[in-house]
């Protein structure tokens, strides 16, 4: 009797529980990032985010350690003699040498904030993201530091600028920066070359696609060809990034069999798995355009 | 039960929390684990149905709010993975060790293909059918082998927290 009655309960309360998750799917759905949901998510987000700068400001020396030794089988493919030296580099690594390192990057990033934007926030990853799905990290700067939502986030050295993503969601602490390859990832690109523009979109992980390139576009035999943000100015809408940021590097080219147009990879220029310092960029001038 | 909400608040914030920082590191073939599938298959085959749902609304709650994605998803996911671990646990008989490994990993593959047809029903998925393979088999791998370190952790809490309840006969 009462085992049947639990059960019937129980049955309730799942029916309670799915029609409260089909509720929240279909407000988030009409709301958008206005609702009351993202604020609650933003909540969240604020709550977190001490907690994970803490953990990662401790972890981290273990993590890079750890995350050498998971990535040895595909990192073997592609360059065996490197990824031993990084292995033994990583073994190597003690406090000292790490906060030398450190410093360095933080002076190259000063040095890069000069160069390119004297208005630029210096921020520290704290998180990577939560889900399989999502290519986003979280930066320990906030609306408080006048980071806002849209704006270009960049990583590398004054003289090779390398684009990280942009801004997709910002609480007073902490703010969450969309991958260059998330799947939902745009940004006009231009090849160093021929100068040539398209359109260069995410694909998760797997390298990046160009489109758009007009057919017969001549690439450097036996070079690398690099991809570099471009600005543009259509009746008044300004592209979001400044020119002139590296996004990455041709790996393949597949012409359309319609030749109308041709596509080609693009391997980032940015190692996701390793980053730890990035710049928002307060430049942008344009609003919704990639 | 303030000591229970407690305890289970901290579990799923510690699983958020480290597979944001630590797991985003430690990745298998590029895939991270789902740690909040595993809290919810963990405690739902503990505890039973009515509790495994709750944990799971709010394991799926939890990852939504965190989240620059349509919300609401994972909480479904969730809430219906540990409901179901919570009915099936009646009717493994194997008293062997091995069961909850066994248990997270096929439940783990499911609920990730689950989460990926919902997601995609809503317009809400880009990834390839390759991919999407490949992340729901490698969290489910991921997740059994952390289960061994993590099941006697997490039973000794939810033991240790349980409500003492007057024994009827």
């Amino acid at each position: 009797m009462s085992s049947r009655s639990g059960s019937r309960s129980a049955r309730l309360l799942v029916v309670g529980l799915v029609a409260a998750s089909l509720a929240i799917i279909t407000l988030d759905y009409r709301q958008g990032d206005a609702g009351p949901l993202a604020g609650m998510g933003r909540a969240a987000q604020t709550f977190m985010a001490p907690m994970q700068q803490a953990v990662t400001t401790v972890t981290r020396p273990v993590g890079d350690f750890f995350s050498g030794l998971a990535h040895l089988p595909s990192m073997a493919r592609e360059n065996q003699d490197l990824k031993e030296q990084v292995a033994t580099l990583q073994t190597q690594v003690s406090g000292d040498v790490q906060r030398q390192a450190e410093l360095q990057r933080l002076y190259d990033l000063l040095g890069l904030q000069t160069s390119l934007d004297p208005s630029a926030v210096p921020a520290v990853v704290i998180a990577n993201g939560l889900s399989n799905f999502d290519y986003s990290i979280t930066i320990d700067k906030g609306s408080n530091d006048g980071v806002k939502v849209g704006q270009p986030v960049v990583t590398g050295s004054a003289e090779s600028p390398r684009l990280v993503g942009q801004v997709v969601s910002v609480t007073p602490i902490s703010s969450d920066v969309q991958l260059l390859i998330d799947r939902n990832f745009n940004v006009a690109g231009g090849l160093a070359t021929s100068g040539e523009t398209g359109l260069v979109t995410g694909q998760g992980d797997q390298d990046l696609s160009m489109s758009d390139i007009p057919p017969g576009t001549k690439f450097p035999e036996g070079l690398p060809e690099y991809v570099f943000t471009i600005t543009y100015d259509v009746g008044g809408q300004h592209g979001r990034y400044p020119p002139n940021i590296l996004i990455g590097e041709v790996s393949s080219v597949h012409e359309g069999s319609n030749s109308l147009d041709t596509d080609v990879s693009i391997r980032p220029a940015v190692d996701f798995s390793a980053l730890e310092f990035v710049l928002v960029l307060q430049s942008p001038t344009g609003e919704t355009s990639p | 039960m303030t000591r229970r909400v407690i305890a289970i608040a901290v579990i799923v914030i510690t699983a958020a929390l480290l597979q944001s920082t630590v797991f985003a590191q430690l990745r298998l073939l590029g895939v991270r684990p789902e740690l909040l599938f595993l809290v919810t298959i963990v405690i739902a085959l503990l505890e039973g149905p009515s509790e495994g749902a709750v944990v799971g609304f709010v394991c799926g709650l939890t990852q939504d709010m965190l989240l620059n994605q349509p919300k609401g998803i994972t909480a479904l996911t969730l809430t219906l993975l540990g409901y179901a671990v919570g009915m099936a646990r009646q009717y493994i008989v194997s008293p062997s060790p091995l069961v909850p490994t066994v248990v997270v990993a096929i439940a783990t593959a499911v609920g990730m293909a689950f989460y990926e047809v919902v997601a995609f029903l809503l317009g809400q998925f880009e990834a390839t059918l390759t991919y999407a393979v490949r992340v729901a088999l490698l969290a489910a791998l991921y997740n059994a082998v952390l289960t061994p370190i993590l099941y006697p952790l997490l039973r000794r809490i939810v033991e240790g927290s349980r409500p003492r309840r007057v024994v009827r006969f």
